[in-house]
């Protein structure tokens, strides 16, 4: 039934979504970790990365989150000579998280796992008109 | 004879199993609204039965039994927006669709269940 196919379809959607949450709320939470001797490199932050596949039992495109990726971008640096990490300079290493992009980040996906959500209640009313079909 | 073989029944399940098969596509659009490279689908309206009563039109722009229509489902409508990553899901548009496609169903749907009453009333039980 292509209603239900729809449902598994979303599904994948709200799954994925909320995995992209978690990488970014694990960003943020890491958003001031540093290292803990000079050095050595603070906390990288994550991206993750979105992969379109066809479940072939049903024939649905669904989505799975692919791999979680390093941001290569360039740390920042912050003058605190008093610090454990601080290098001869009185420099320490700050992740390269920005928690305006996050924030960003953290509303498109939200966007979007209400978009899923729209679907599947959409869905969810078609369903149960057609069973109302059978009770008058 | 099988309900099945009445030409509005069978318009009607057309119908209907085209708007399940619309949702399936809507739904595989959003919810691959972040995938690299995606592009969304969408589903073909079935032809339009031709009707034997066609109103006589001196003029292309007169309204038709069908109504008017400025904007037609039919012609697919270009995407204006494509992300970098190749995608080019628009959220809103898609919600559209997806609000129309269960409105439309709602509608079939009745259409089909007053077609039953009629049924009934016919056979002498419904009323």
């Amino acid at each position: 039934m292509d209603l239900l196919k729809s449902i598994v379809a979303a599904a994948s959607g709200l799954r994925v979504q909320s995995g992209r949450m978690k990488v970014v709320s694990e960003n943020l939470a890491n958003a001031d970790s540093t290292a803990d001797k000079p050095g050595a490199d603070p906390y990288r932050r994550k991206v993750p990365t979105f992969k379109g596949q066809l479940d072939r039992e049903l024939g649905v495109k669904t989505v799975e989150l692919g791999r979680v990726r390093t941001d290569t971008a360039p740390f920042r640096t912050r003058i605190d000579p008093g610090h454990p990490a601080a290098d001869l300079n009185g420099e320490v290493k700050m992740p390269n998280v920005n928690s305006l992009i996050e924030t960003m980040d953290m509303r498109e996906a939200q966007r979007s796992y209400e978009a899923n959500l729209n679907v599947i209640s959409s869905a969810r009313r078609m369903i149960s008109r057609t069973i109302e079909i059978l009770r008058a | 004879m099988a309900i099945g073989g009445l030409p509005l029944f069978d318009a009607l399940k057309a119908r209907m199993s085209w708007h399940h098969a619309r949702q399936k596509v809507l739904a595989e659009n959003v919810s691959n609204a972040d995938t690299p490279g995606f592009r969304p689908l969408d589903v073909k309206p079935p032809a339009r039965a031709q009707s034997g009563l066609q109103m006589a039109r001196t003029d292309a722009t007169h309204m038709t039994i069908g109504g008017a229509s400025p904007n037609d489902p039919t012609k697919a409508q270009r995407r204006f927006e494509t992300t970098p990553s190749g995608n080019g899901v628009n959220l809103e548009d898609e919600m559209l669709k997806v609000a129309q496609n269960n409105q439309d169903y709602q509608l079939a749907a009745s259409l089909y269940q007053k077609s039953m009453g009629l049924m009934k009333i016919a056979i002498g039980r419904g009323r």
